[in-house]
């Protein structure tokens, strides 16, 4: 069969899918709650919470994640940093960075190889702020992404924000489905994952509780996973992340706490 | 519209259609309504052969009537549904999935669509029957397909019989979408044994076109039903269209009825549903299947689902029944 349609039969497909690997978060119980080891690449990860959940930090630590060296499992490879929203701040992504390479070196034994510099060259920062060059970057991202073939992950923090202002309800609905499939296809075909950042809206008299993510419902169905994040208790530094989609991971909650080394495991 | 060419009559050689062609008469449509005595001094063909050509023309292109006792013996002897394998879902179905028709389950997100549909492609993929699973958002997961066969003890032969005949394809726009139809219309790809198509999701493609000020979605979808019944009705096939279901919030002011005064008690609340791609496809789906999320699951790792069928050719029946989800599937 000659055509333009890649057709898999389902054990194809389950070997492509085997062989995708993930990205760690650094937190065992948050691994656990995404399934598949952490973060997938080829499929898109929606982060909900209110400010201050902790999205932008797990998405400093994903970011650093990446890096871990292929002895210890890792992708070794570049992450894309979209920010939206002034949300990114280098100095935390130096110390988070720092401490996750540290981590790797002294599993592997082997003192500080690559200075810092190395490692901060392999983010790749953007800011597009305002919707016209938000979308344009999307567009062009197909082939940004073919021009740097080690980029495995595209970080969008945060979705929301370029769509604010400026935009009919409708017409809002259409880009963001466009841009979800030009996104959804670079990770299906480089084997990239995509993680999307989203703010919390209120929607009052809805039965399921007032408090969703933005954008409403036709938005909900696009993401592959949805992961609620929230900071029940603040001060004491414990957050809680809830799998609330998923199309092959069921149900569930875990807990992570985040240092100054990055996102880790709650003590005891 | 068809063009015309030499395999049509014996009497309509190639260079008899060129003639034409040179006179504009192109297609079949041309040839028709174009007067008989001026074909026959173009083509120097008398008038009788191209009557007995515009008789095999219509003899071939027109819809042909059927006895009601012809369609009945067909209605009677041919597989009108194909089983879920779920046995709640089969009784309000009454049978099956509808073959030869299209389908449409729809349901809020995470209510549980996706994982139904996966569970249908296991459950009707069989040695003698394929499932194509066309999905536009990039839910399939085989390891889940592969982890739900495990859970019910299957060998990794039986897995790989199962597996072999669910096949996927990635879509990302309309127009896609529309030349993977017509390509296994005209059977440019070929499915041996083709049991049942899977959509999931139609409004992931169409909302690409929401807002746009021009009727090119409405276009795309119109050209989509037609390809979809046609597939269906040719082969035989079941059609499941995932479709996706939206809230709205209205506000009514309830007079309170306690209150003398006329006045207005407090402001409630209503929640809409609405299926999703608008007015038009509201009754193309002859069973839609909408899936509602219980809110509370008596059992530990198993969510509840509620699904309510309706049957567009029996208006009355609007049946209910509970089904479940965990880690060994739809049930």
């Amino acid at each position: 069969m000659t055509t333009q349609f890649k057709i898999l039969n389902a054990t194809e497909f389950w070997q492509k899918e085997n062989s995708f690997p993930a990205i760690p978060t650094f937190s065992q119980s948050l691994d656990n709650v995404l399934g598949n080891k952490g973060i997938q690449v080829g499929s898109i990860t929606e982060l909900l919470g209110l400010p201050g959940s902790g999205k932008t930090q797990l998405c400093l630590q994903l970011c650093a994640s990446v890096q871990i060296p292929t002895e210890l499992g890792g992708l070794d490879a570049e992450a894309l940093y979209i920010d939206t929203n002034t949300n990114f701040t280098v100095n935390r992504f130096k110390e988070i960075l720092s401490a996750s390479m540290e981590k790797c070196g002294n599993i592997l034994n082997t003192a500080k190889s690559n200075c810092e510099s190395d490692h901060l060259k392999r983010l790749h920062y953007v800011n597009a702020f305002g919707l016209e060059k938000f979308c344009s970057l999307i567009f062009t991202l197909p082939q940004l992404v073919t021009e740097r073939p080690n980029v495995r992950l595209i970080i969008i923090d945060s979705i929301t924000f370029p769509f604010k202002d400026g935009i009919t309800l409708k017409q809002r609905t259409g880009v963001l489905f466009r841009l979800s499939a030009v996104l959804q296809k670079i990770s299906v075909e480089n084997q990239i994952a995509i993680v999307i950042t989203n703010e919390m809206s209120t929607r009052i008299g809805l039965s399921t509780g007032s408090l969703v993510g933005a954008f409403g419902d036709a938005w909900a169905h696009r993401c592959n996973k949805r992961v609620l994040l929230s900071a029940p208790k603040p001060l004491e530094n414990e957050r809680f992340a809830a799998l609330v989609k998923s199309n092959n991971s069921p149900e569930a909650v875990g807990k992570f706490q985040i240092t100054i080394e990055g996102i880790r495991d709650t003590n005891g | 519209m068809e063009k015309l060419n030499s395999t049509i009559h014996s009497a309509l050689s190639t260079v008899l259609v060129k003639k034409l062609t040179k006179n504009c008469i192109n297609t079949i449509a041309d040839f028709l309504q174009e007067d008989v005595e001026k074909i026959s001094k173009i083509t120097k063909l008398d008038v009788v052969c191209i009557l007995d050509i515009r008789d095999i023309i219509f003899k071939k292109y027109s819809a042909p009537s059927i006895a009601g006792t012809t369609l009945r013996t067909k209605y009677l002897t041919e597989k009108r549904y194909l089983e879920t394998g779920i046995k709640r879902l089969d009784t309000i179905l009454n049978g099956g999935i509808p073959i030869g028709f299209l389908t449409e389950v729809c349901g809020l997100a995470g209510s549980g669509k996706s994982q139904l549909c996966m569970q249908l492609a296991i459950n009707s993929a069989k040695p003698s029957n394929s499932v194509i699973y066309i999905d536009t958002k990039g839910d399939f997961s085989a390891v889940r397909i592969q982890k739900i066969l495990e859970a019910h003890g299957l060998s990794h032969k039986e897995m790989a019989i199962i597996m072999l005949n669910i096949n996927i394809v990635q879509i990302f726009s309309m127009n896609d979408l529309i030349s993977l139809l017509e390509s296994i219309k005209t059977k440019k790809i070929v499915f041996d044994c083709l049991s049942l198509v899977i959509l999931d999701s139609l409004p992931c493609l169409m909302f690409q076109h929401f807002g746009d000020n021009n009727k090119i979605g409405l276009k795309f979808l119109n050209m989509f039903v037609n390809l979809a019944r046609c597939i269906s009705n040719e082969f035989r096939t079941c059609f499941i269209c995932v479709n996706i279901e939206t809230r709205w919030v209205d506000q009514e002011q309830v007079p309170d009825l306690d209150d003398e005064d006329d006045n207005f008690g407090e402001p409630a609340y209503f929640e809409i549903k609405n299926r999703c791609l608008g007015k038009y496809w509201r009754h193309i789906p002859v069973q839609v299947l909408s899936l509602q999320r219980a809110f509370e699951s008596e059992t530990k790792n198993c969510i509840n689902i509620n699904v309510i069928a309706e049957n567009y050719n029996n208006p009355c029946s609007k049946l209910q029944c509970p089904i479940s989800i965990n880690y060994s599937g739809v049930f």
